[in-house]
């Protein structure tokens, strides 16, 4: 049974948030964004210079969001 | 001669003139690495030396720390992370573990971060043809972002730039148009144009980082020898040891990156060929590790490929060295049953042993050496360093180990010479050879103070302490030739209609290889190899042997031949109905170089020594016994140590084992063997 409906987008995409007044430190950059990606070790929140593509932040995150299941906390 | 060899802690200068061997030895230096050179230089002279040769491995441990410079890397697109896969190999021990990471992975300590690592709109064919034009637009567009991120090289590496370079070499130009000549360029069609575009990256990434880092010192040792006086030639040596004149080395530097073990074994190769020992284990006992390699048949073991980590492969001509981690320096330490372990960890060059008196409380195979009586607390290293006894017992004495005071220091020494025993012994078997025919050269300070124990281990025919043990890595370098080498990539299956293609390939090479000489070339022979395999392999036999001449169908019959016995040599298989395949074709053209002179004294019959002393030897057995110690200098050839003694010389210590027995021959070596006859 389907949770969701059908995505009504030809493609799925991440949403990625603008960050303000910052500034990528390596090739000063200013368009930055923040979002979620799939890496080596998981899922990755990431604030990105969309120019060079450098991380200026990285941290993990959870797979499902803000959903915590209870399980996995068990 | 000079000889230099710049390791982590000391930099070691030997100098040759007529025929009497001077040292020196000089702290490295991590801000100033040429000022540590420059002063070994300084202080023996280099006025009317024909030759400076120099190894370090400073490009190593750079890349190993990963004090690297910033670097780019540009591939075709969609190929960026062939840095991050590697060649997709895990080792043994990692084959079920999830968390294994590879060391230069994204996930770990990349060469290159993923964001300097730009894909190219192009493609070129294996067979050397276009199939999507270079990107000019797009390519400037990456150069920018590279520009603005201030990189100081770029390494190119493109797919199939190894049949057709038309791309790769537009790039550079693009590359210096849009971020200027002060960046350094290594494209891999000129650095390593070799098939599998893994190693051909990763090889290249290591020039250009090698540019970087050995550029400036180079030219700056150069340019200050010459202030020095010196009018002869700067030689790099090579990860085989053979020389190249600075320039040359500085064209491709990757060849440069790992020289100093490579050294040690040309140094025995050359001993063993003046002593008439053609098969030898050589092992280099370090303060943290000891390197084993093997020379059979008066040849060392070159492999075509270099593993810096693991998968981290770098298509270098490289002797082959493995590495224990128990040396001079190794920590004693206690393991959660209670009992003693030595290494992998060691104590350094700071603070060193804890016998150094330089804050160091953790007590180190060094310290069980000076407990015992083997070393001399007062002529350490030429009497520069004071060895504490008190220090040394004391940090004995803090091992929170049930066991016994005597038995710490006598399992301290002992494992030691076990584990480096283990290695030697691992190395043999995996070539295949009988140790018995092979006797192990012992070098390196800590060489003659542990490997002799080795004896009562292994069935080695003998164990040989080369003259200068603690400076024998950098005798090698000058006990090598110069050696001047290309190679290239296509798959071609061998049969008669192929000969043509691959005389050619050979042809164009060796023409390369005398042009680039000169006259310094003539005369002399060019020597021919290629790795081939068996059609449907993935993988190589290297070496194998060209005969001299031109290749017709008639000679590509005794080429596949060749290759056939090659095969089963090293796999212990044959499989002559299989049709064979040329990957790497390689000449290599040997300079002859002026080398130390091992000159064997007339004929002398064995007379037993005069001791200069008796000491007493603790902890090794269940009483303390009574022991003769020698002076090196002292000795001279036929003369005979029955164990248990001890022999000092300057930098370096021999311990002869009980029921052991030292003879000094006619190069000044000192052999042992078991037993009190030979």
């Amino acid at each position: 049974m389907h949770t969701f409906p059908r995505p009504q987008s030809q493609r799925l995409y991440v949403d990625r948030e603008a960050v303000q007044d910052a500034q990528c430190p390596e090739c000063k950059g200013s368009t930055i964004r923040a979002y979620r990606v799939l890496s080596e070790g998981g899922w990755w929140h990431v604030t990105k210079c969309q120019d060079c593509l450098n991380s200026l932040e990285r941290s993990p995150a959870s797979p499902l969001g803000s959903f915590v299941p209870l399980g996995s906390t068990v | 001669m000079i000889g230099v060899d710049v390791g982590g802690t000391f930099t070691d200068v030997v100098a040759i003139r007529n025929g009497q061997v001077e040292v020196t030895k000089v702290p490295s230096s991590r801000v100033d690495p040429a000022g540590s050179v420059i002063e070994g230089a300084r202080r023996l002279g280099v006025e009317g030396s024909a030759v400076f040769n120099h190894a370090s491995t400073m490009g190593l441990n750079a890349v190993l720390e990963r004090r690297l410079p910033k670097v780019a890397f540009l591939t075709t697109e969609g190929f960026r992370d062939v840095l991050d896969r590697g060649s997709v190999h895990r080792p043994l021990d990692a084959q079920t573990d999830p968390a294994w990471r590879r060391t230069f992975g994204d996930a770990a300590k990349p060469l290159v971060p993923r964001y300097l690592r730009r894909g190219i709109v192009e493609r070129k064919t294996a067979e050397g043809g276009t199939l999507i034009p270079l990107d000019e637009a797009q390519a400037r567009h990456e150069l920018g972002i590279l520009g603005r991120c201030g990189v100081e090289g770029v390494a190119i590496c493109l797919i199939n730039a190894y049949v057709d370079d038309e791309h790769e070499l537009r790039l550079r130009e693009l590359v210096r148009e849009v971020l200027g000549n002060e960046v350094q360029v290594s494209i891999s069609s000129a650095t390593s144009p070799l098939a599998k575009e893994y190693e051909r990256a990763s090889t290249t990434v290591i020039d250009v980082i090698m540019k970087l880092l050995f550029t400036g010192y180079a030219t700056e040792i150069n340019s200050d020898l010459v202030g020095l006086g010196f009018t002869g030639q700067l030689n790099f040596a090579d990860c085989a040891a053979n020389l190249l004149p600075w320039e040359e080395a500085l064209e491709r530097p990757f060849r440069i990156l790992f020289a100093g073990p490579a050294a040690g074994t040309v140094s025995s190769g050359h001993l063993g060929a003046a002593i008439g020992r053609p098969n030898l284990l050589c092992a280099d006992v370090g303060g943290t590790s000891t390197d084993v390699s093997i020379i059979v048949g008066g040849a060392p073991f070159v492999q075509n490929t270099f593993e810096i980590e693991h998968d981290l492969i770098i298509n270098a001509l490289s002797t082959e060295v493995s590495s224990v981690g128990a040396g001079g320096g190794s920590l004693v330490t206690v393991a959660s049953s209670g009992g003693i372990l030595v290494g992998p960890g060691s104590a350094g060059a700071e603070p060193g042993p804890a016998c150094y008196g330089r804050g160091g409380t953790q007590p180190t195979v060094t310290d069980a050496a000076l407990l015992i009586g083997i070393l001399d607390g007062e002529g350490f290293a030429g009497g520069a360093i004071a060895l504490d006894r008190g220090a040394a017992e004391r940090a004995f004495e803090s091992l929170d180990s049930p066991v016994s005071f005597d038995e710490r220091v006598r399992t301290a020494y002992r494992l030691a010479a076990a584990h480096m025993a283990e290695e030697i012994l691992n190395v043999a078997v995996r070539h295949g050879v009988d140790i018995r025919d092979f006797s192990l050269m012992a070098y390196g300070a800590a060489g003659g103070m542990l490997l002799p124990s080795v004896l009562d281990l292994l069935p080695l025919r003998e164990i040989i302490i080369p003259p200068h043990p603690g400076l024998f890595s950098a005798l090698g370098l000058l006990s090598a030739d110069q050696v001047y080498y290309e190679s290239e990539s296509a798959y071609v299956v061998f049969s008669g209609t192929s000969a043509a293609e691959i005389d050619a390939v050979y042809s164009v090479m060796e023409e390369r290889l005398r042009e680039r000489l000169g006259e310094a070339a003539n005369g002399l022979p060019v020597r021919r190899s290629f790795d081939g395999r068996l059609v449907g392999q993935s993988w190589e036999t290297p070496f194998v042997q060209i005969p001299d001449g031109p290749i017709t169908s008639e000679s590509m019959t005794q080429v596949v031949e060749t290759f056939h016995d090659a095969y089963e040599l090293r796999n212990g298989n044959r499989f002559d109905s299989f049709p064979v395949e040329g990957v790497t074709y390689r000449v290599e053209l040997v300079v002859p170089a002026e080398k130390v002179a091992y000159t064997p004294a007339g004929q002398v019959e064995a007379f037993a020594a005069v001791p200069e002393g008796t000491l007493t030897l603790r902890y090794l057995f269940d009483e303390p016994v009574s022991a003769e110690w020698f002076h090196r200098k002292n000795l001279s050839p036929g003369a005979t140590v029955a164990g248990p003694a001890v022999i000092r010389e300057e930098l370096s210590t021999t311990f002869v084992a009980s029921g052991q027995l030292a003879r000094v021959g006619l190069c000044g070596e000192i052999l042992i063997t078991s037993g009190s006859e030979e």
